[in-house]
């Protein structure tokens, strides 16, 4: 009867919030059976430990095993062998405490944008029944209003709230789905390429807020991407997925490092000679071009950077 | 040929035809049909005037007056000085029409399940390894062939025509309703389980609501199979209803009720289809 009492959304989730999570992969595989070739291998026994509220940007070409990666913490798919821990318990199926925008088909096409936002917070407070009593109306309103200060934050117009996905462009839809997963206050936020179909400036537009959210929320992120200069913006840590390595978990976790976190706009950064240097060597690593990776010299002043190879 | 100017057009992909060329293209067949077929029936009242097999408008337009304003003989006559609604309410037509829409009806409501266990074969695993190997075969089972079975479970009464509709009919729709909810992205279903949803909520409330306007064009699709199996039902074994009434007018040549019997049945029909393709537009404005 949580509609009984008159309080805030926001103070509904206050009760409710609880800590980011920590997530742990304990050796885990990922194969399947391919027709012509046996069985490809997407992860091998991959070890990884991220802590709560980190910032995990992971990286690497395209059948590298991200998206995998993502599904495994998501719960929507289960390794071949190992183990997933989110928060000290296995994930045995899909975990509704985490937060998930995938790269398309993240909003329902039979609701408006608000109607989108509003889904999961009425679902997280209001049963069935509660629907039923007159309080829900209340509660609606309240709702209506804190999902429409979120989607103005997103950089939305007022106007377009009522508009069905199919109406707006895909920059537009994505950043209703941003918001649409932040609405839940998750401890753990999984992005799956969410900003790949958006063009620059909206990109650009959204890798800030979705820093400034991060800074204010706190959850442990792990954000999917094929952008080098994304992933070393974004994250407090990177993870770049080797498919040519062979097996042996250091091969899948090619460069695990602490990346300084500052007051820094992000174009001072990326504008920095650390960063340059940064991203074009993590560019070797994840995507096997011909440069050799020892030729990398670090930086001097980069402090916290950890090479696990 | 492409120098024949109308043949240019329907051959051309990227054509454009201006509204008053859409609307009239769209009658040109209906008065191909209406021109032939007084062609016909010219030829053969010249031969014998008396002849009912393809009668004239004078004839079918006794008929269609004897259909809508003549009690069915079965009943009693009216009183002389009725009105012209008590006249249409105590018809032929409207007694039929009445009853056969009765079964129809009840047909479709009996239905709803159907689109029920296909959205549960769909979403939900086990459901789907229980129903679904079973559904596949009992679709291929002709329903016709059922009908001796379903007079003896039935009766030669109504529940045995609502049947025939139903198993000839429900497992169409459930393996219709199944493929479409299947098609419905994985990313929607996880994305609403990260929303707090429950199961019940994924079914009903993000992708029955999805479906739904695929659902109802799969029954705007059967109606004419739903009607087919009405007529067959009552064609065989009925004492009223639209099809019986054009059994028993075939035996006596009655073409000039027949035909208005075929083309109210296809007004009906035509009707009941436009009336859910607007409904569907209506509730749902995003499809």
């Amino acid at each position: 009867m949580v509609l009984a009492v008159p309080v805030t959304v926001k103070e509904l989730w206050h009760e409710r919030r609880s800590a980011p999570f920590e997530i742990a992969l304990n050796d885990v595989s990922v194969s399947y059976a391919v027709a012509a070739a046996g069985r490809k291998t997407v992860l091998s026994k991959l070890n990884l430990e991220i802590c709560a509220g980190e910032f995990v940007a992971v990286l690497g070409e395209t059948g590298c095993g991200k998206s995998t990666l993502l599904r495994l913490v998501l719960g929507q798919e289960f390794p071949t062998s190992g183990s997933i821990v989110v928060d000290g318990k296995l994930v045995t199926r899909i975990d509704s405490r985490c937060g998930y925008v995938p790269q398309k088909y993240s909003l329902f096409p039979d609701r408006t944008m608000i109607q989108n936002v509003m889904y999961g917070p009425e679902n997280a407070f209001c049963g069935w029944l509660d629907r039923l009593l007159p309080s829900y109306r209340k509660f609606k309103r309240r709702l209506r209003s804190e999902a429409e200060d979120q989607l103005l934050r997103m950089g939305l117009r007022a106007a377009d709230l009522n508009k069905y996905p199919h109406q707006l462009s895909g920059g537009m839809q994505q950043r209703v789905a941003i918001a649409q997963a932040l609405m839940m206050r998750p401890p753990v936020l999984l992005m799956d390429e969410a900003f790949s179909a958006l063009d620059p400036s909206t990109r650009a537009s959204l890798q800030e807020q979705l820093l400034k959210i991060w800074r204010e929320i706190q959850p442990t992120v792990l954000f999917v991407t094929h952008n080098t200069s994304e992933a070393l913006l974004l994250g407090t840590r990177l993870i770049v997925l080797c498919p040519h390595c062979e097996d042996s978990e250091e091969s899948n976790v090619l460069l695990d490092m602490q990346l300084p976190r500052s007051s820094d706009t992000i174009a001072v950064r990326k504008q920095s000679r650390e960063f340059q240097e940064l991203r074009e060597f993590v560019k070797h690593r994840a995507y096997g071009s011909s440069s050799r990776q020892d030729e990398y010299q670090p930086v001097p002043g980069l402090d916290g950077r950890r090479d696990s190879l | 040929m492409s120098s024949v100017p109308i043949i240019r057009h329907f051959a051309d992909i990227q054509g454009r035809p201006r509204r008053l060329w859409t609307q009239s293209l769209s009658w040109v067949l209906f008065l191909i049909g209406i021109f032939t077929y007084t062609q016909f029936s010219i030829i053969r009242h010249k031969e014998n005037p008396e002849d009912r097999v393809i009668p004239s408008g004078a004839q079918l337009w006794q008929g269609i007056k004897a259909s809508v304003l003549e009690p069915a003989e079965e009943d009693d006559a009216l009183d002389p000085g009725a009105s012209t609604l008590q006249r249409v309410t105590h018809s032929m037509l409207w007694k039929d029409t009445v009853s056969s829409s009765r079964r129809f009806f009840i047909a479709i409501a009996l239905l709803i399940p159907a689109i029920l266990i296909g959205l549960h074969m769909a979403v939900f695993p086990y459901a789907e390894a229980f129903f679904l190997r079973f559904i596949l075969f009992f679709d291929k089972i002709v329903a016709l062939s059922l009908l001796p079975i379903l007079f003896i479970v039935f009766g030669i009464d109504e529940w045995s025509k609502i049947m025939l509709m139903v198993i000839g009919v429900g497992p169409t729709l459930m393996l219709d309703t199944y493929n479409t909810a299947k098609s419905v992205p994985r990313e929607q279903v996880v994305k609403a389980f990260t929303l707090k949803s429950t199961n019940l909520d994924v079914a009903y409330r993000v992708v029955l609501k999805q479906i739904l306007p695929q659902v109802i064009n799969s029954v705007r699709l059967n109606l004419k199979p739903l009607a087919l199996f009405l007529f067959a039902g009552e064609m065989i074994a009925s004492t009223d209803g639209l099809a019986y009434r054009i059994a028993i007018m075939r035996r006596h040549m009655g073409m000039d009720i027949i035909i208005p019997y075929l083309l109210w049945v296809a007004v009906l029909l035509f009707g009941m289809d436009a009336l859910l393709r607007v409904a569907n537009r209506r509730l749902h404005p995003w499809f």
